[in-house]
């Protein structure tokens, strides 16, 4: 862990706090633990990959930095405010993409952003004007009549990405958003977020893609069995390798031999 | 290099692993298991004892050989029936052995077919029916004889088989149609409705075998005794007279239906192998004015505000998911038939239209059947109200969108609840209405809205408390038929403790309902209910939205599907 903590730096509110900062998060279901106590830090204004395989504990660890898991040990800060303990404020700087997880599909595209903005307390005016917005700019507008229930997969991730970005989060959390998304919808996906991130926006995702963390990311950690084994720039944590080697290398999977399914 | 083809029995082998696996280490389902199991053991003592004791020493013997004949033909029968459509009715298709798994791997039909028949053998459904009909085989052994006994074992065995067939022919047969979203929407408000005027029926049915005379149920027993549904029980009895010329008959008829069922069901397999595939272009709407908001709230609701929001999307929710709409439907009809149901059993007779003047009187009820009366009522309201005890299920994980928001629980809650109101009361007030002016008591029509609002408005009171403490998950599935087998069971069985409790809590305004007659007692009764209601739902409300504040994630968790 390259932190710095003498200070437990998660607790400062203010401009200088992290976006994100875990401390000592931890779950276990039943014998098996998910995530082991994961300590991080995400800079305001960072673009930070959070890498893993399958089963690395990076879902359970999002769920647990966003307030819908509770961790069995550990905390978790969004500018300094206690997710746990201080969920409204938190709630209201984030913005979250959680993965696997149902929408209120009996609701088409438009409704289902108007019911989110006017949870989220915002002014009517002000939703109907950001909804046609995200709507034109993800490429839904024809889509917004159509019941969220009948979306394909990756309409799904985009009208789930437009109710995250509703109501202008400072942090944007995001699992695995390029999961199922064609590839013209992807590159759209990745310019928003780019954008966003050069207004002063934060954003953490998850993903095994490398080739879109090492286009996207200004800072990458490498989660494996529910730890974290690096973390830092993508520069320092390709070390002027591929990304993709140092993955495997970290992650401790197998590379072939040439021996292997010799029947094939 | 050599792969040994895949034989029928190691279907059978999954399924058991399957069964293995669900109950291993979950204490609740090995005692459901083992209770089903009991279950079947009394079902069976029951029958056995019914049919072989009754006036085995009686003074009638052919009487009492009637009677067994008539308890075998139609609990048979009863059993194949329940099989063929049950399945489609209540428990959902046993998905854990579905076609659509099999479709990528080289399984022969023929081996499919007989591995799912195996599987389908595996089970706590067919154990319990094999041990219930069982009892049977055992009054026959009493009655007639070891070989009349083995004989029945086997006509037990066969009836159970060909329900089976009917069952998995029934359900591959719908698979296609069901596929499309819209196509299983309507399909589970017709069943729901067809489910809900069972109890009607089956209550007509008993009626009249006991009102009736013996010659007429056995009129009807001798004719189910040639159709696939009752033929297989009564070959014991054709065996034991020696007539092996209507034994063989009804074996043929089994025969040949279940022939005709494996035949439908072989070749309806192919489409049901190859799964959801993708669901059309889905409904669109003409576009409607304005923008994002407007499109949500309803023109009336003009409140713009987390409660309205939640409000439109229940209300909308109640009319586009299939599951809730039937269920909607259900409690709707079920508000009409407990009532009458209720009054009818007091009373003995029922004349529509009030011609019973004696029982139910012109003038002030009298105290049993005003009690009877307000009682039914309430249920009626109960029942409506229990459309909450596992509100958070019906859209699963979607709930994380409310907890990474924050909504506060008692705003949660109560827009829920008014959303029901809004759409449920207005109809079950009609119904009541209904079912009081023709059953002769147009005098306790206020008193009776009262009543339903005080047992409305305990029951969104208990729902709630139910819903977030005792929540658990519905299957994601695309099935509206698919329950979680036996998950849900557990849970689901407070809901029944819940209504007794919501019954008692309104007790009070049930009584006093019962000591004022008139305009003026209606008045009072209307008042005086709906503000108990109104004072109900507003502290379970409250007290289960402090509760839902806590306990977020974990709802969440309870209400999302396993996978």
């Amino acid at each position: 862990m390259s932190n710095d903590e003498t200070v437990v730096p998660g607790q400062r509110v203010g401009g200088d706090a992290p976006a994100l900062a875990l401390r000592g998060l931890a779950k276990r279901f039943g014998d098996k633990i998910a995530v082991a106590g994961i300590d991080l830090d995400v800079a305001a204004g960072s673009f930070f990959g959070l890498l893993g395989p399958n089963g690395a504990g990076k879902t359970t660890s999002l769920s647990m930095a966003v307030g819908l898991l509770r961790p069995d040990a550990g905390a978790a800060y969004v500018q300094g405010h206690d997710v746990w303990a201080d969920p409204l404020e938190a709630k209201r700087l984030l913005g979250v993409l959680p993965d696997g997880v149902r929408m209120f599909d009996r609701l088409n595209g438009r409704e289902l952003l108007g019911y989110t903005g006017l949870l989220r307390g915002m002014a009517p005016d002000e939703i109907d004007a950001r909804a046609r917005d995200l709507l034109d700019v993800l490429g839904l507008v024809d889509a917004g009549q159509t019941l969220v229930v009948d979306y394909s997969a990756g309409m799904r991730k985009k009208i789930g990405l437009a109710c995250a970005l509703l109501h202008a989060p400072r942090v944007l959390v995001l699992d695995e958003p390029f999961e199922a998304v064609d590839p013209v919808s992807a590159a759209l996906i990745r310019d928003i977020l780019q954008r966003y991130v050069h207004g002063g926006g934060t954003v953490i995702f998850s993903s095994h893609v490398m080739q879109v963390v090492e286009r996207l990311c200004s800072h990458v950690a490498i989660l494996a069995d529910g730890h974290i084994k690096t973390v830092g720039t993508l520069d320092e944590v390709r070390g002027g390798r591929d990304l993709e080697d140092v993955f495997v290398e970290v992650v401790g999977g197998r590379t072939a031999t040439g021996q292997e399914l010799s029947w094939l | 290099m050599a792969v040994r083809p895949a034989r029928s029995r190691d279907i059978v082998r999954l399924k058991l692993r399957l069964l293995r696996n669900s109950l291993r280490g979950q204490s609740w389902r090995i005692a459901l298991f083992v209770g089903g199991l009991i279950a079947g053991v009394i079902v069976g003592l029951v029958t056995g004892l019914l049919t072989s004791l009754t006036g085995l020493d009686g003074p009638d013997p052919a009487r009492s050989r009637d009677i067994a004949y008539l308890v075998a033909v139609f609990l048979g029968a009863g059993t194949v029936l329940a099989w063929s459509v049950f399945p489609l009715l209540f428990f959902g298709v046993d998905e854990t052995i579905d076609p659509a798994r099999f479709a990528l791997l080289p399984v022969p039909r023929r081996v499919l077919i007989g591995g799912m028949l195996g599987a389908a053998f595996v089970g706590v459904p067919a154990l319990t029916t094999f041990l219930a009909t069982g009892g049977l085989a055992v009054a026959a052994t009493a009655r007639f004889g070891v070989l009349v006994g083995l004989v029945s074992l086997v006509c037990v065995v066969g009836g159970l088989l060909l329900g089976v067939i009917a069952s998995r022919a029934l359900t591959s047969a719908f698979a296609a149609m069901l596929r499309s979203r819209r196509m299983r929407d309507l399909a589970a408000i017709f069943i729901a409705v067809g489910a809900s005027l069972g109890a009607p029926l089956q209550w007509f049915v008993t009626a009249m075998v006991a009102n009736g005379s013996m010659s007429q149920a056995l009129g009807i027993a001798r004719v189910l005794a040639w159709t696939p549904l009752g033929a297989a029980y009564a070959i014991p009895f054709d065996v034991a007279d020696g007539r092996y010329d209507l034994a063989a008959g009804r074996l043929a008829i089994i025969a040949i239906s279940a022939a005709g069922l494996l035949w439908w069901w072989s070749s309806t397999l192919e489409s049901a192998m190859i799964g959801t595939t993708a669901q059309g272009g889905g409904r669109t709407r003409a576009a409607g004015p304005g923008g994002a908001v407007a499109a949500l709230l309803p023109r009336v609701l003009r409140r713009a505000t987390p409660f309205g929001a939640i409000f439109a999307r229940e209300w909308r929710s109640w009319w586009r998911d299939g599951r809730r709409r039937a269920s909607l439907l259900s409690v709707l009809i079920a508000s009409a038939v407990v009532p009458i149901a209720i009054l009818f059993s007091a009373s003995g007779t029922v004349e529509f239209g009030g011609a019973s003047a004696t029982e139910f009187g012109g003038a002030p009820a009298t105290p049993p059947h005003a009690l009877l009366t307000g009682y039914s009522v309430t249920f009626a309201g109960t029942i409506g109200g229990m459309l909450l005890a596992n509100q958070f299920a019906f859209d699963g994980s979607a709930y994380a969108a409310h907890l990474l928001i924050g909504v506060p629980g008692r705003v949660e809650l109560r827009a829920r609840a008014a959303a029901l109101t809004a759409l449920t009361v207005p109809l079950i007030s009609v119904v009541t209405v209904v079912v009081l002016v023709a059953s002769g008591m147009p005098d306790r029509i206020l008193a009776g809205l009262g009543l339903l609002v005080t047992g409305f408005g305990a029951a969104i009171a208990a729902a709630s408390l139910l819903s977030v403490l005792a929540a658990y998950p519905m299957p994601d599935s695309n099935n509206p038929f698919a329950l979680n087998s036996g998950s849900g069971g557990a849970k689901g069985l407070l809901a029944l403790v819940a209504i007794l409790a919501t019954v008692t809590i309104s007790t009070p305004v049930t009584l006093t309902s019962m000591f004022l007659h008139g305009p003026v007692g209606g008045v009072v009764v209307l008042v005086v209910g709906t503000a108990y209601g109104l004072a109900a739902a507003w502290l379970g409300t409250y007290i289960a939205g402090d509760t839902l504040d806590r306990r977020g994630p974990e709802l969440l968790a309870a209400v999302t599907p396993r996978r």
